[in-house]
């Protein structure tokens, strides 16, 4: 009963969602209050209802209940608990409800923290957020149904896939749909004033936190599927350009250009235009990610199932919601006042600069990823755009930007002193450069360009550390006194300065792991010794183990650096009993920042084994600079002025302090 | 009936959710102060605090100022304008009709075109616990057990030939391998692992199959299986003189009512002519090759595959309808295709043909009964 009463949850919620829909804009057409406010209530039921339809079909997997086709296809009773309950998005259908649960919460946290919001943008904001859930609702139940049963049920599941029985598959799949789906507020925000043909400083303001939100989010699911990739897929890389990996790094790639520009709006009114075009244009993103993964055009491990309809179905999602916005857009765009003026070297024009090379950076991944699409579907060429053509046009756009990055802060607003940057940051610069130089002397002989970025790495940290430093005073005033002031600057500025700095430290780890990474495949036999980033391996032979439902070969390694023994390495091949699907669980010792990465290969008749070893200098950076990256974020998100539902209680507060200073 | 008491508890309360602030109307609704007029004020604040820092220089800030100022200005007076345009009529009650007529049909609607409402839940605890007749659940049982306890061999021995029955042959091949490696060699157990190798080889009597098969032989001697599938690997190895031999052999110690005689003797036929002749067609229905292709298949594919299978048969069957056999895979093929109707209609065309008193019209029912299609007693 629980799984069919979450089946009509589902139905319920898409029915929900229509009204929710049309009520509000039929509201606002008609300036009927009333109907403007049923939106907030059937946001919270469309979320009450999704979360009940997806609480049942958890509950179905948890126990096992193979009489859901769903369940039958994609889990196995044999499966820890944990990988049972994250089993309910590792695959197709399950993760649309996952992403359906997440769009519908976010219109619930717009109802509930849009308190403050002019009463038709609130009802505008819902009622779009409704139609992308009706559409979603009825994708799902028309094409993906969940809850579909079986009847005689089968006695066992045909199991998930190995690859995914791993907390990663627990961990990355929500943070990125909470990134991706955020971003939907933004782009119903924008449609929203698209319709309403009043935009203004204050609509950046309230769209901001949400950009905040899901980029802090989706930074961090992207970060967490590289890692999980990184060490699941027993490759040693983390990064491999696949258009499923280009789908979610477009979105970040656009979101961050409209987190920037947002700013602008909010606090210069200036590109009014261009940031609802990029608040779109980042959502359509999301939703061609979402297609490219979804309809099976792209077929990899996320691609769970093809089915040509459930390509078509998004297809028309996509036309008619990206079509419909942009013509809205090109209909409306004309009738919106253009904003501020500004002078080129200004915080204003550091960001456009930003803007211009953060869009370019997304049209190049997106060229990228759909061009061999497009060719194959024309011409029926296979063609493959790989890692040198993203190297070389992505990496080439991205480094003017990250050495203009530590300069944007420390510019003033309208007209800003770039001599004067430029003297605030030369300690940052001279430091990076012996940086550099260190780097360039120790590893001479190595790749000529990676002391050079390491140095713009460390220039990125250190000019993020330079701009609250600079701001409190730090070496004008006492040490106690700009301690004080740092403690009273706005906690946006430390959100700025964790990003950036966050930034830096990703770009250290790439460069480093990809520039001085060394790799060695080698047949191994008990006994047998082989050197990697300064230590020595033992290889001592493969021993028998099992899991809960998967046996496995675990190969032991004993580490000597210096003749001292510096602990041990396991590094297993399993198989996975209910798929017979083998697979390598990488065995990874961290040393500081530094792994070394030891995956099991082919196993010979006499004992002997090839391995794979790598030695990866500073790697975790890559994914810490990311969490550097959230954490900034979420600090920038709790600063009082972004608090979302903020200004009906502490209106008074800052007005005081406008007459105080008057 | 406690889930269409919920059912109708959930739609009521989004109904009444959605109907709050309808009823409401104008009553509730404190006009709530424009939010950005307070925007434009905590601009303010922040420019002086933007000018106390350094990030704005002092005559910018004043310009700034006068800029926020006249939007502030421009936002207040909207906001009035806004006040007044609030007293229009409300379009409230057709609304309210959509949301008390529209939500629970559409739902109901929607719901039992697709839903099962009485298929209760079937967690898998459950149904271990009270296995009657569930054969799926009989397995799965066993298949604990052995996880458990992998060196059981009486349970490798139960499940081998049932996986096989069932086609799931791989599954059948390590089982009868289990078994065989703890219990040790019985001519059966050999035999049904040889004929498991056969089968998932698509009739092919491969090296590990004639192994065993010879194993077997020298346990039992005689065994007409194992020496017809011995012989049948000599012919399919091209060794023409060796299997008319081995097939005149059993054929001579067969007795003279042997249901296998004609195959064996079909055998000999082929193998007495000098030009041999093509194979004669395999009964229609699935073919050991088609299943093995349709295991590569993607579940579409493959449903569809084996639709176009059945109704084959079906059509057959129709044509020829003495074929005992066929009946009963045609029932069993439905039932796998989740259609107990047409199995049901499968039965009784088969009974027409073959009368209930009758021995294969004996094995139709007692199919249809482990089916679960007919009640005891019927």
């Amino acid at each position: 009963m629980i799984v069919e009463l979450g089946h009509y949850a589902l139905v319920l919620a898409l029915a929900t969602a229509l009204l929710q829909c049309l009520l509000p804009l039929v509201g606002v057409l008609t300036s009927d209050p009333a109907l403007m406010r049923t939106g907030t209530n059937a946001a919270y039921a469309g979320f009450g209802l999704t979360l009940l339809a997806f609480c049942a079909l958890a509950t179905a997997y948890v126990t096992s209940d193979f009489s859901v086709v769903n369940v039958f296809e994609n889990s196995h009773s044999q499966i820890p608990v944990i990988y049972r309950f994250s089993g309910v998005w590792g695959n197709h259908e399950g993760s649309m409800l996952l992403w359906l649960l997440i769009l519908s919460f976010f219109s619930a946290l717009v109802a509930f923290f849009g308190s403050h919001l002019p009463e038709r943008l609130k009802a505008l904001v819902l009622s779009v957020q409704a139609a992308l859930a009706a559409a979603f609702a009825l994708f799902v139940l028309a094409t993906s149904n969940p809850f579909l049963r079986l009847d005689p049920a089968p006695g066992e599941g045909r199991d998930l896939n190995p690859v995914l029985q791993d907390v990663g598959l627990a961990i990355h799949p929500p943070l990125l749909y909470l990134g991706y789906v955020g971003f939907s507020v933004c782009f119903s925000f924008a449609v929203a004033a698209l319709i309403d043909g009043r935009i203004d400083a204050a609509w950046a303001r309230w769209v901001r936190p949400w950009a905040l939100m899901a980029w802090s989010f989706l930074t961090v699911g992207i970060a967490m599927g590289s890692y999980w990739a990184y060490y699941e897929l027993g490759w040693g890389g983390w990064w491999f350009w696949d258009p499923v990996e280009n789908a979610s790094f477009m979105p970040w790639l656009a979101g961050t250009a409209l987190l920037h520009s947002a700013l602008v709006m909010e606090k210069r009114e200036a590109l009014k235009i261009w940031t609802v075009l990029l608040a779109i244009l980042t959502f359509s993103l999301s939703l061609l990610g979402t297609f490219l993964v979804r309809s099976g055009v792209l077929t990899s491990v996320h691609a769970f199932a093809t089915d040509p309809r459930r390509g078509v179905f998004i297809l028309a999602i996509l036309v008619i919601v990206i079509g419909g916005a942009l013509s809205l857009f090109a209909l409306r765009a004309g009738t919106l006042k253009a904003g501020g003026l500004f002078a080129p070297i200004s915080r204003e024009g550091a960001l456009v600069l930003n803007n211009l090379i953060l869009t370019t950076a997304t049209a190049t991944v997106l060229i990228g990823t759909l061009y061999p699409l497009v060719l194959e579907t024309l011409t029926g060429a296979k063609i493959s755009v790989g890692p040198p053509f993203f190297n070389l046009t992505f990496g080439l756009l991205m480094m003017p930007l990250l050495f203009v990055v530590p300069f944007g802060p420390m510019l003033a607003w309208k007209r800003g002193d770039l001599a004067g940057a430029a003297e605030r940051l030369l300690t940052s610069a001279l430091l990076a450069l012996l940086v550099g130089a260190v780097v360039l002397y120790g590893a001479w002989g190595g790749p000529i360009l990676a002391p050079f970025i390491i140095a713009l790495g460390v220039f990125l940290m250190l000019g993020a550390l330079a701009e609250p430093a600079f701001r409190a005073g730090f070496g004008k005033l006492g040490f106690m006194l700009a301690l004080r002031r740092l403690r009273g600057l706005p906690r946006s500025t430390f959100g700025t300065a964790f990003a950036h700095f966050g930034l830096g430290v990703t770009l250290i780890g790439i460069v480093c792991a990809t520039a001085y990474q060394t790799e060695a495949i080698v047949e191994m036999r008990p006994g047998q010794t082989i050197e990697a980033g300064g230590y020595s391996l033992t290889f001592d032979g493969l021993r028998p183990a099992a899991g809960p439902n998967y046996s496995e070969e675990r190969g032991h390694f004993s580490l000597r650096k210096g003749g001292v023994d510096a602990g041990e390495v396991w590094s297993s091949k399993r198989v996975y009993t209910a798929r017979r699907m083998p697979t390598t669980e990488a065995g990874i010792r961290t040393f500081g920042f530094s792994q070394l990465y030891v995956s099991l290969g082919d196993s010979k008749e006499d004992g002997a084994v090839v391995v794979r070893i790598w030695w990866k200098p500073w790697v975790l950076c890559i994914w810490l600079g990311a969490l550097l990256m959230f954490a900034g974020g979420a600090v920038s998100l709790s600063d009082r002025r972004l608090r979302i539902g903020v200004p009906a209680r502490s209106r008074q507060r800052p007005i005081q302090a406008v007459e105080a200073g008057e | 009936m406690l889930f269409w008491v919920l059912v109708s508890f959930l739609t009521a309360c989004v109904a009444i959710a959605l109907m709050l602030p309808l009823l409401r109307g104008e009553k509730g609704s404190a006009v709530a102060a424009r939010g950005d007029v307070a925007v434009y004020r905590d601009q303010l604040a922040e420019i002086e605090r933007d000018k106390a820092s350094g990030l704005v220089a002092a005559d910018e800030a004043e310009r700034a100022r006068a800029e926020i100022g006249r939007r502030l200005i421009a936002a207040v007076d909207a906001e009035a304008s806004e006040r007044r345009v609030r007293d229009t009529p409300r379009a409230g009650l057709l609304a309210q009709a959509a949301i008390v007529v529209l939500l629970p049909l559409l739902c109901l609607g929607l719901y039992i075109s697709m839903g099962r409402p009485g298929l209760p839940d079937q967690p898998l605890a459950a149904r271990l616990a009270t296995p009657d007749g569930d054969i799926e659940v009989l397995i799965a049982r066993v298949e604990a057990a052995l996880v458990a306890n992998p060196d059981d061999g009486a349970g490798w021995d139960v499940l081998a030939p049932v996986y096989a029955r069932r086609g799931r042959l791989e599954d059948a091949v390590e089982a009868y391998r289990n078994a065989l490696r703890i219990l040790g060699d019985t001519p059966e157990r050999l035999a049904g692992f040889a004929e498991t190798l056969i089968a998932a080889a698509d009739g092919q009597v491969v090296p590990a199959a004639r192994e065993a098969l010879q194993r077997a032989l020298s346990l039992a001697p005689g065994d007409p299986g194992v020496r017809f599938y011995l012989a049948l690997g000599l012919e399919q190895n091209g060794r023409a003189d060796e299997a008319r031999a081995a097939f005149a052999d059993l054929a001579a110690s067969a007795p003279a009512n042997a249901p296998w005689l004609a195959l064996v003797q079909s055998h000999l036929a082929r193998l007495g002519t000098p030009t041999p002749t093509p194979q004669p067609a395999a009964p229609a229905g699935p073919s050991t090759a088609d299943i093995a292709a349709a295991e590569d298949m993607q579940p579409a594919d493959r449903k569809a595959m084996i639709e176009g299978m059945v109704s084959g048969l079906a059509a057959r069957l129709k044509a020829q309808p003495a074929d005992a056999e066929g009946w009963q895979r045609l029932m069993r093929s439905y039932m796998v295709l989740g259609r107990p109707d047409e199995a049901r209609q499968a039965l009784k065309d088969g009974l027409s043909h073959f009368p209930a008193k009758s021995e294969p019209g004996r094995q139709l029912l007692a199919l249809a009964k482990t089916l679960g299609l007919v009640r005891e007693g019927l």
